[in-house]
């Protein structure tokens, strides 16, 4: 077994050997505290592990699941396990002595589970298994405060998510029909798409699916609600790692050189719309995480936007940058969120540092030079082109500042009211670590990667490309600042609200079906339905 | 009309009326005995069918005869267990109807009896 | 009348059905506390010869057959497990021995008295229900199959008025009158093949039959009966009440097992007895009424009150889903129709292990709490962790969630429509699990809240219950590991071209 296998294998077994040790009472009870060491195989595998070079299961030639690591999927498989460890760190004392830490524990790991492992899925059937896995786990974390936002959260997230599985289960199946024989990786599947008879129906389900996961609007509604109501570790790795499974399936699905270039026009039109409704919604939100939650449906679209130009230009390395991009927001997010955690405990006297560098992080997702979020914009400037592309590419660099100096100024007014506290070290500790992480992480990567060198980097075009954005987004937060009270009361989830006047549609359907119901099993009733149904086969076994 | 058609007849007038009586009729008895009219217009039919498949030197199929014995035989282990449940249920509720309304509940369960009603169905 | 058409092994045929109706006649003439000792001890008796039923066919990749008194048909009657027989056989194993393990503590005979009702029924009714299902497993000829109907709807009657309520009473009696006039339209329509055909042996009558309007009528009465037995929408008037009110374990076994043996009946009736006859449209019609019966029963489950009465309309919807795979198989391409054989028979599989775990689950919350009201479920997921875990199991199977047979079923099935171009029975099977997602997921969350204080257990549960359970919804959740077996048991002895009749009549030979 060669070293990568053996590293996939563990990336994926560690977390789910700690699942089943759940299952025992005194290990359950101490697992909190070892949820930052699940990670640490994905992260070895994710340095050392060598591409296209696959680990397979199976006892014949039926089916094997595979599992394989390919380059952008090493870089969100690194980058995600380091949210983890890092939130997992401040998970263990965040859940500290807090009801139902056990059921936090399991859910945990299972959204771990998955959402390391779909990084690396190499066949459709491990794919669905983990996005199941995911979701269930997902669905746990936001539900554990039980309140009853968090109730009508995990409701939503639990639907949209299963419901946008069904349609990638039923595209992956007619993706079958046209793959030969019998194979069930992803990696055929993406060859087989092109040709296929269906394609556009079948690309359609794949987006409608994966955007769901990844937030474009409008698939976008249940994030708002589901990261503002999960415990504040979850909602770090929910915003910064999970929802990157939306991006790694279409990565995996939507081949770059297979000449869908109309539908890659759409997604990027998608995409970039979702980044700029998501900041125009952002900005009339006044919770800390909500605002966060907005950001991250704006980055994600800005993701598949790259994602969609490099479809439709064929551009080769349009999914390593998009990965890369994605990376430098898991950080990001993830240390954002447990900000917010670090500031409701502190009072504001020791906030000073933490803000600061709360305030370069910010200013770095729009692009602020020398951050890791300038090299992220520049690892896509390629992929997006001259057009349209880049232009709203500008106007969305302005908007994420704006949106995350917003943040700034709301999780600052959430700081503790008493003048002594302080936030357990516990809890400082990730969000440095995450922070500088945040910072330091993409220019490793940079280097690391064939991404580009460092005299693009430091050209000074370059330098003032990615400063006026920010400058301008600065500017208008301050605005923003001083308009504030004016602004619209738009609830969390936005469109969601159209989901209730839906329910109560359902229910009346409901309530038909179950009148029919009655009648039907009334003994007469039921009785001539016996002899009609007889005299409708007959009818129809006679008809050729 | 030869024997067999006329047997037919009767048998498919049977089956009707049988049917006609499990349906309609609300008293559990009458069913039961619906059921039997409607068992043995199976069971002419049955010898309708072996008097014409009869082979040379029989009266009839001796297959068909097997399968009216049987069929003779469950339905009237089909009868006696019907009836005996039919007998439980008017010894414990007082009254023998399908109808979920009419039978008074043993324990009161407050909570299950509305729903059992409904569940149960009408007659 | 030449020789007997047995295979090697086929003794064990008659082994496998020995012994529950050995077991069943002594238990009855035992009497009293005895009946449960010989229904346990017969179990694992049971298994060894149901086991090597199994190890012979993988072994030989044909049918196991034996005929009694070494008579061929259509003279004698000839017993034959072919792939289908044998992985039914082995979930009803399955599943009787965990419903038995859960039983031994509602249904033991107090100590110093010599019999109860209740307990010496129910042990005997477990062994005639595992008897008479094996017969129809097992049997091959349309005459042996009405017996082996009848023996199962009278085992099962009885045991859904176990407790004696009034309620239970006239759920008994609407049971079994409606399955009586189904398998009276199943008898009309037996006497009318042999009349037509001068047999009621399966492989010699699909030789034999032809789309003529003996047959036709034949098929239509012979089906609607069965689909009365089996409950499909609108004809599943009796199921809900019956197999809420019967206690749980005898609610397992209803819901599991015994509606799988009339639906076993309709599948060896539509593709080993009379592909000729069936045509696509009422392939059609059948697999509408399941659609009809995925989307009324999933609804109407949502509004249920009580968790018992839901799991039972969960039933229904769940039947329609068995029902689909019929319209992928008649006149379909033979890989096409063998896929979608295999993905409904997983289907039943694991809906029967996930069912019955999951009326043994919500037995055991009765048994805690004294009720099931669903509002009412508060705070049971801390009480009850491995029920609470057992229910979930058993749904995600039944929603369809890898890796669980149910999913592998679903894949299967949307594969082969797909394949044959009827999407809309892909519609109907991604609603259908979004639907069943609802009410799994409705239960799941109320039992998940927790309450302040610890919730107050009427009755203490024990462990090796739970875990009975657990083992069961278990099983349910990784039958879709079977992806990864070298052989699909489910086409071993299926005829050459088992479904591709229809066109071309006495093809088939």
């Amino acid at each position: 077994m060669s070293l990568t296998a053996l590293l996939l294998a563990a990336a994926l077994g560690v977390p789910f050997a700690m699942l089943v040790a759940c299952l025992w009472r005194p290990l359950r009870d101490r697992m909190l505290d070892t949820l930052a060491f699940a990670p640490i195989p994905a992260l070895v595998a994710a340095i050392l592990g060598e591409y296209d070079l696959p680990l397979t299961v199976g006892i014949s030639a039926a089916y094997r699941a595979t599992l394989v690591l390919d380059a952008p999927g090493a870089v969100l498989l690194g980058v995600a396990s380091l949210l983890w460890i890092a939130a997992g760190a401040y998970a263990a004392h965040y859940q500290r002595g807090q009801p139902n830490a056990d059921r936090f524990v399991v859910c945990w790991l299972l959204a771990l589970t998955g959402c390391l492992g779909v990084f690396i899925a190499g066949d459709m059937a491990v794919l669905y298994l983990l996005l199941a896995t995911l979701t269930l786990g997902a669905a746990g974390l936001v539900f554990q405060d039980e309140s009853a936002g968090a109730r009508r959260a995990a409701a939503i997230y639990t639907g949209l998510a299963l419901g946008g599985e069904t349609l990638v289960l039923v595209a992956m199946v007619m993706l079958t029909q046209v793959m030969p024989d019998g194979s069930l990786l992803l990696r055929d599947a993406a060859a087989a798409l092109p040709t296929a008879p269906q394609r556009d129906l079948i690309v359609a389900l794949l987006i409608i699916g994966f955007g769901l996961k990844a937030g474009l609007v409008p698939l976008h509604v249940w994030m708002p609600l589901a990261h503002a109501a999960a415990p504040m570790p979850a909602s770090a790795v929910l915003s910064g790692a999970v929802v990157k499974a939306g991006i790694i399936g279409l990565i995996r699905f939507l081949p770059v050189d297979a000449g869908l270039a109309d539908w890659g026009q759409w997604l990027a039109l998608a995409g970039m719309f979702t980044a700029l409704y998501a900041v125009a919604i952002g900005i009339t939100q006044s919770h800390p995480k909500v605002v966060l939650a907005y950001s991250s449906v704006s980055q994600m679209g800005f993701t598949a936007a790259v994602i969609g130009m490099g479809i439709a230009y064929a551009d080769a390395g349009a999914p390593l940058a998009a990965a890369f991009y994605a990376s430098h927001h898991i950080l990001v997010k993830g240390a954002m969120f447990m900000l917010v955690g670090v500031v409701a405990a502190s009072a504001l006297s020791r906030l000073r540092w933490s803000l600061l560098l709360a305030i370069v992080l910010a200013t770095g997702l729009g692009g602020l030079p020398l951050t890791g979020g300038a090299l992220a914009k520049i690892a896509v400037k390629d992929a997006l082109g001259d057009g349209w592309a880049a232009t709203v590419a500008y106007v969305s660099a302005i908007g994420t500042t704006l949106l995350m100096l917003h943040f700034i100024r709301r999780v600052r007014a959430n700081h503790a009211t008493d003048a002594a506290a302080a936030a357990d070290p516990g809890l400082k500790w990730p969000w440095l670590v995450t922070a500088f992480g945040s910072i330091v992480v993409p220019w490793a990567l940079y280097m690391g990667l064939p991404m580009g060198t460092l005299t693009e980097i430091l050209d000074p075009k370059v330098l003032w490309a990615s400063l006026w954005p920010v400058l301008v987004g600065a500017g208008l937060a301050w605005v923003l600042a001083r308009g504030s009270d004016h602004m619209p009361r738009i609830p969390a989830g936005d469109v969601a609200v159209v989901i209730e006047p839906m329910t109560v549609g359902a229910a009346r359907v409901a309530a038909l079906f179950e009148r029919a119901d009655r009648t039907l099993r009334g003994w007469a009733v039921a009785g001539v339905s016996l002899l009609a149904l007889a005299a409708l086969f007959g009818f129809t076994l006679v008809n050729r | 009309m030869n024997s067999a058609t006329w047997y037919g007849l009767v048998g498919a007038l049977l089956v009707g009326i049988g049917l006609y009586g499990l349906i309609v009729q609300p008293h559990a008895l009458r069913k039961i005995l619906a059921f039997n009219v409607l068992g043995s217009g199976v069971f002419v039919l049955a010898g309708v069918v072996a008097r014409r498949g009869a082979a040379v030197g029989l009266p009839g199929d001796p297959v068909l005869q097997g399968l009216v014995i049987t069929g003779l035989i469950v339905a009237f282990s089909a009868t006696a267990l019907a009836v005996a449940l039919v007998l439980r249920l008017a010894a414990s509720a007082g009254t023998v109807s399908l109808e979920a309304g009419r039978a008074a509940p043993e324990a009161p369960d407050a909570t299950g009896a509305e729903q059992d009603a409904r569940a149960s169905g009408g007659t | 009348m030449t020789a007997g058409i047995g295979t090697p092994g086929g003794h064990w045929l008659v082994l496998a059905l020995m012994v529950p109706v050995a077991g069943l006649l002594l238990a009855f003439v035992a009497g009293g506390r005895h009946a449960e000792r010989i229904a346990l001890a017969a179990l694992p008796v049971g298994a060894i010869a149901t086991v090597a039923v199994a190890l012979q066919l993988i072994e030989t990749r044909a049918a196991l057959v034996y005929s009694l008194g070494n008579w061929a048909p259509p003279l004698g009657i000839v017993l034959r497990a072919d792939g289908l027989s044998a992985v039914m056989m082995v979930t009803t194993l399955v599943v009787l021995i965990a419903v038995a393990l859960f039983a031994r503590a509602d249904f033991a005979t107090p100590a110093g008295v010599r019999e109860a009702r209740a307990p010496f029924a129910f042990w005997t009714l477990l062994l005639a229900v595992w008897a008479a299902l094996l017969v129809v497993f097992l049997a091959s000829d349309l005459f042996t199959l009405y017996v082996a109907l009848e023996l199962v709807a009278f085992a099962a009657v009885p045991l859904v008025s176990l407790d004696g309520r009034a309620e239970t009473l006239q759920a008994a009696l609407r049971y079994l009158l409606y399955a009586l006039a189904g398998s009276v339209l199943y008898l009309l329509g037996a006497a009318l093949i042999y009349g037509g055909y001068g047999t009621l042996d399966l492989t010699l009558l699909a030789a034999r039959i032809r789309p003529e309007p003996v047959a036709i009528v034949a098929a239509a009465l012979m089906t609607v009966g069965l689909l009365a037995k089996t409950a499909l929408f609108p004809l599943h008037l009796w199921l809900p009440p019956a197999h809420a009110g019967a206690p749980a374990a005898a609610s397992a076994l209803l819901s599991g097992l015994v509606i799988k043996g009339s639906f076993f009946l309709a599948v060896r009736l539509w593709f080993d007895a009379m592909p000729a006859v069936m045509t696509p449209a009422a392939a059609q019609l059948l697999a509408a009424l399941g659609a009809a019966a995925i989307f009324v029963g999933s609804t109407v489950a949502l509004q249920q009150a009580r968790l018992k009465l839901m799991i039972a309309y969960s039933t229904v919807a769940q039947i329609g889903y068995l029902f689909l795979m019929f319209p992928l198989i008649i006149g379909m391409p033979q890989a096409l129709a063998a896929g979608a054989l295999t993905g409904g028979m997983l289907q039943a599989i694991s809906h029967a292990t996930a069912k019955a775990a999951m009326f043994m689950a919500a037995g055991l919350i009765y048994a805690a709490l004294g009720h099931d009201r669903v509002a009412d479920l508060r705070g049971v997921a801390r009480a009850l962790p491995m029920t609470v875990a057992a229910f979930a199991l058993g749904g995600i199977s039944l929603i369809g969630l890898p890796p669980s047979g149910g999913f592998l079923a679903k894949w299967m099935l949307l594969s082969a429509s797909l394949a044959s171009a009827q999407w809309w029975w892909a519609v109907v099977l991604a609603v259908g699990g979004l639907l069943t997602a609802g009410y799994v997921f409705l239960v799941l969350a109320r039992s998940l809240t927790s309450t302040e204080a610890p919730i107050e257990l009427r009755a203490p549960v024990a462990r090796s219950r739970e875990a009975v359970v657990l083992a069961l919804a278990m099983v349910s959740a990784l039958i879709g590991l079977a992806a990864f077996a070298p052989l699909d048991p489910i086409q071993i002895g299926r005829p050459e071209s088992f479904n591709a009749s229809f066109n071309e009549p006495g093809r088939m030979q």
